[in-house]
């Protein structure tokens, strides 16, 4: 029986209610028709017994209305009711449902948007972990500072006495060089307890994961666990890379598994490519014994600090979990010296961004208190805008609504209804609002790929139903917001004066708060746009800047120099080795390399000509031999760097506008230069190179010093070659690879890129920006202008009887057009006014970031000016031709 | 008209439908022949109100005591008729007893034996 119920209900309400309706008009009609023909045979005339058939039925109205009453008795068919009611009424204005609908859509959608990507990434694990119950171990510093690492001495103590925490693990990253007979690679490897797999739960898809004796033993050599990418990429999925031998940073190693195709790692980024067990690999890459206590000290900082995870027990809180910690953790501090006496010990849920001194970790609660405000204040400003429009129809309606009233209709019928066309709204825009937002989360991943790691990615696109529920409410908090102000409104109007009244009568006057929202909101698109077009305006002068050289032939060769070298001075000659070899490559012309990146932070320093002499902040960088010929420049006057090695003080290469700077008026070549606001360091000036931006346009310029990289020298890691070829890039490209591999094959050839290339990708974070405020002022633009749209449809609806009266008094249509429309300009006006003023200010403040325009930059100020003129003009000559197109006669005979 | 006003009667809550069944009984009636049946059988002291009868109707269907069928009149009208069901039939004795009941309880208590 109860499958029947659903059925009926269904079919009565959307197949038979037509009929049922009809059939309840025919008997009602009916009823009145006999009382009239028994009127007329009682002798009455016929418009007298019509007349007081009807007087003697009461309101038919009210009839039908508690007989449909009867009809409709669940709840449930109430609502459905009430919402097909709403439709039907809602959709007879299209042009009003349409802009509510956008309106709340664009706002929900964009809130909903950045709701989620913030969501994903300070809430979710990393792709790949499947373990449920994970917190992340910290330690927090009496200053507040949340240090994610300890030693690995301080991981085994407390690993080994916690009962509350179940399995706990140990990670730390580390770059490495990866090589195998088939070549070398430069990847991200993380150095781990042996329980980390398990402990996680990430399954090995290929091969097996790390055994308990493997954590101390480091004599059966090193064992490794790559990723799945790894072993596509560098195996070609060959089983038989389990097994393989492989060189791990110089040391031999053997793939023993494969992880699960989507485990990367336990945090965003880095993305980890191989996973070794810690203490084997950092015995073997020169450490002493990690886990002796005591031995602290003499371990590197890098090789000893590990970031930890652990499950928390099924039966244990976090809060039983702290308190545990803490114990031991004060035990012990008492027991060794060396365990830090200024940190507490605490643990969180697990993120993947939790934990760490990631931005996101730290300042997530202030983020998400910010994003809470604005959220709000938006969804206001929306919500103040449909209000708007609903409010311009409410008043049209309100003699329409006091006649339902008078025929019968309860005030709650009433409200019901007002809050059923508000609910039909709102469902509408939570659905385009729903659709608008994956849209828009798709464009966001689209547009932060290249800067991402694909977990970031993974994580941000991955459907959300938090984040659905999240958009839900918000369209149903604006909803109730939006018709609860007209809906108070009918509660407690008089009926009679809008009876009495014509249509237009006793309509409020225009609303100072909502013109004044307009305003605003005008200002704040203008505000944006503004914003935008400087951004996109510096960018493009910015990518079009001379660099004083030819970029083009340049390529960029990245390698890891740990492959095969093991300390500061056999990496420089391995770096040197590199360098000759590649200057024998046919097609190759010079070859030089540097510390600081073709991009990247550059190292400034501030220099003094002498003890009293001038002082400058420039750009210093380690160059090896060639570099200026790297370049296709040569020194205007001195020599270029070589090797110079041995020497008693460390030659030094300026650029012509430093040497202009340090020593006015005066050769720079033979003068000495000084290093620091003590003048720690001295150099000699051997050339001045011509004004180059070496490292593309930064804010320091041209003010650099070169020094040979035989004075700076480094550890070994990735260095970057740089190469100026000629002829076609396709045979260039293959040939640095076979000769790195011919020099030595351990050695990775990490990243071969163009010049021009770096340079793009050095512009992308500023092009992410500037499309970030297009967009953002494309949306609040469209929601300036349909609230201004709103308000002058609003102030003409109320003033059509005004318009009709000047008609028929003489006004040409043209007069009314121009009237409204300077009434809508008006707000355009001061809102164009506000908004340039605010950009003026927000302009100087952010000039430092522009780049060779001024904050009042009259093409972009121009553009913005006719833009919003026109679209302006567009919203308010909706309204303005309506009016002027008022028919004098039918508004007049209104009354 | 006015003395005739004065002796109308509101009709009691809940009589409405027991007044509609009992009527039914001397058979198929639309509502219009309803409401005038019970005017004239309580000599006009009883004043249906229209606004009460059709919902009432309505009700009574959807309760199964009465089903309705559209019929044409001696006018050449279309006209919805209700008719009692079998169920409609027992409740009217229900109704009645029930009334029977109260106005027996309502008598002595205003005239205590």
């Amino acid at each position: 029986m109860t499958w029947r119920r659903p059925w009926t209900l269904l079919r009565r309400l959307f197949l038979l209610r037509a009929q049922e309706d009809r059939d309840l008009d025919d008997e009602l009609a009916f009823h009145v028709a006999e009382e009239t023909r028994l009127r007329l045979e009682r002798g009455a005339s016929p418009e007298d017994a019509a007349r007081a058939a009807h007087l003697a039925f009461g309101s038919i109205t009210l009839a039908k209305e508690t007989t449909r009453g009867v009809w409709v008795s669940g709840a449930m068919e109430r609502l459905l009711q009430d919402l097909r009611f709403g439709f039907r009424i809602v959709s007879s204005a299209p042009v009003l449902l349409l802009s509510a609908v956008t309106l709340v859509a664009l706002v929900i959608g964009g809130n909903t948007t950045v709701y989620s990507i913030a969501h994903a990434i300070m809430s979710k694990p990393a792709p790949g972990v499947r373990a449920d119950n994970l917190t992340t171990v910290s330690w927090v510093r009496d200053d507040g500072f949340v240090e994610p690492e300890t030693t690995y001495a301080n991981y085994l103590d407390l690993a080994a006495q916690s009962q509350s925490l179940g399995p706990m693990l140990a990670y730390q990253y580390v770059r490495v060089a990866l090589g195998h007979e088939n070549g070398s690679y430069g990847i991200w490897a993380a150095a781990v307890s042996t329980n980390y797999f398990q402990t996680l739960e990430v399954p090995i898809a290929l091969g097996r994961s790390f055994t308990e004796n493997e954590s101390q033993s480091a004599t059966s050599g090193l064992v490794v666990v790559i990723s799945d990418r790894a072993w596509r990429e560098y195996f070609a999925s060959a089983s038989s890379a389990i097994g393989a031998a492989v060189i791990v940073n110089g040391q031999p190693a053997t793939i023993i598994g494969v992880a699960a195709p989507d485990f990367r790692g336990t945090q965003l980024a880095p993305s980890v490519d191989a996973w070794v067990p810690f203490v084997p690999f950092t015995r073997a890459a020169g450490g002493s014994q990690p886990s002796a206590r005591g031995m602290e000290d003499n371990l590197p900082l890098v090789g000893n600090f590990v970031g930890v995870l652990a499950q928390l027990r099924g039966d244990a809180s976090l809060a039983q979990a702290r308190a545990e910690l803490t114990t031991l953790w004060e035990r012990l501090q008492t027991q060794y010296a060396l365990v830090p006496q200024d940190r507490s010990v605490t643990i969180l849920p697990y993120a993947a961004t939790a934990g760490g001194n990631s931005p996101i970790s730290t300042q997530g609660t202030t983020f998400l208190a910010i994003f809470s405000v604005i959220t709000i204040l938006t969804l206001m400003i929306v919500c103040a805008n449909v209000a708007n429009l609903l409010l311009g129809r409410a008043t049209v309606r309100q003699r329409e609504l006091a006649l339902r009233q008078s025929l019968g209709a309860s005030r709650t019928r009433i409200v019901r209804m007002l809050l059923a066309e508000g609910l039909v709204i709102a469902v509408l825009a939570c659905v385009a609002a729903y659709v608008f937002a994956r849209w828009m989360s798709s464009i966001v991943a689209d547009l932060v790929a290249p800067m991402v790691p694909p977990a970031v990615l993974q994580v941000i696109t991955e459907p959300d139903w938090t984040v659905a529920g999240y958009s839900l409410t918000l369209a149903l908090a604006s909803m109730a917001f939006f018709t609860l102000a007209p809906a108070a409104r009918v509660w407690k109007q008089p009926l009679l004066p809008w009876l009495k009244a014509g249509e237009q009568g006793v309509a409020r006057g225009r609303s100072r708060l909502s013109s004044g929202l307009v305003v605003l909101q005008l200002a704040l698109a203008v505000l944006l746009i503004t914003s935008a077009g400087l951004a996109s305006r510096s960018i493009t002068l910015f990518a079009t800047t001379d660099l004083g050289f030819d970029s083009r032939s340049i390529l960029l060769a990245t390698v890891n120099t740990g492959g095969g070298a093991v300390d500061q001075s056999t990496s420089a000659a391995l770096l040197e080795r590199l360098r000759t070899r590649l200057q024998s490559v046919p097609g190759i012309e010079h070859v030089s390399y540097s510390w600081s990146g073709a991009r990247g932070s550059v190292r400034t320093e501030t220099l003094r000509s002498g003890a009293a002499g001038e002082s400058a902040v420039a750009a210093t960088n380690y160059v090896g031999p060639d570099y200026l010929r790297v370049y296709g420049v040569t020194p205007v006057s001195g020599r270029e760097l070589g090797v110079e090695a041995g020497r008693t003080i460390t030659p030094a290469v300026v650029t012509q506008q430093l040497a202009e700077r340090l020593w006015p008026d005066h050769p720079a070549i033979g003068r000495r230069l000084f290093f620091g606001q003590q003048r720690e360091r001295e150099a000699e000036v051997v050339g001045v190179a011509p004004d180059v931006l070496f490292n593309g346009n930064r804010p320091t310029g041209n003010l650099y010093v070169l020094l040979p990289s035989s004075s700076g020298l480094r550890d070994p890691g990735e260095r970057t070659l740089y190469v100026r070829y000629q002829g076609r890039l396709d045979v260039v490209a293959p040939a640095i690879g076979r000769a790195i591999r011919t020099e030595d094959p351990r050695v990775p050839l990490v990243r071969l890129r163009t010049f021009d290339a770096e340079l793009e990708a050095d512009l992308w974070p500023v092009r992410a920006l500037a499309m970030l405020l297009t967009t953002f002022a494309l949306m609040s633009l469209i929601v300036a202008i349909l609230g201004q749209y709103a308000v002058v449809a609003f102030d003409m609806r109320r003033r059509t009887r005004e318009f009709g009266v000047r008609i028929a008094l003489g006004a040409s249509s043209h007069q009314i057009l121009t009237a409204v429309l300077r009434e809508g300009f008006r707000l355009t006006v001061l809102g164009l006014v506000i908004g340039f003023g605010l950009s003026v200010l927000t302009g100087t403040g952010l000039s430092r970031a522009l780049y060779g325009i001024t904050p009042t930059d009259p093409l972009t100020y121009g553009t913005v000016l006719l833009l919003l003129s026109l679209v302006s003009l567009t919203a308010c000559s909706v309204p303005a031709v309506r009016a002027s197109r008022v028919n004098p006669i039918s508004t007049l005979r209104q009354e | 008209m006015p003395r005739a006003r004065q002796q109308r009667v509101e009709l009691l809550q809940g009589t409405l439908d027991l007044l509609i069944l009992r009527t039914l009984q001397w058979g198929p009636q639309h509502g219009h022949g309803i409401s005038v049946a019970i005017r004239s059988s309580s000599q006009d002291v009883l004043q249906i109100d229209h606004g009460s009868l059709y919902p009432a109707l309505h009700r009574l269907e959807r309760q199964g005591w009465v089903n309705a069928e559209w019929k044409t009149t001696e006018n050449k009208q279309r006209a919805k008729y209700y008719r009692l069901t079998a169920a409609g039939r027992r409740q009217v004795q229900t109704e009645r007893d029930r009334w029977t009941r109260l106005t027996e309880a309502i008598a002595r208590v205003l005239d205590p034996a």
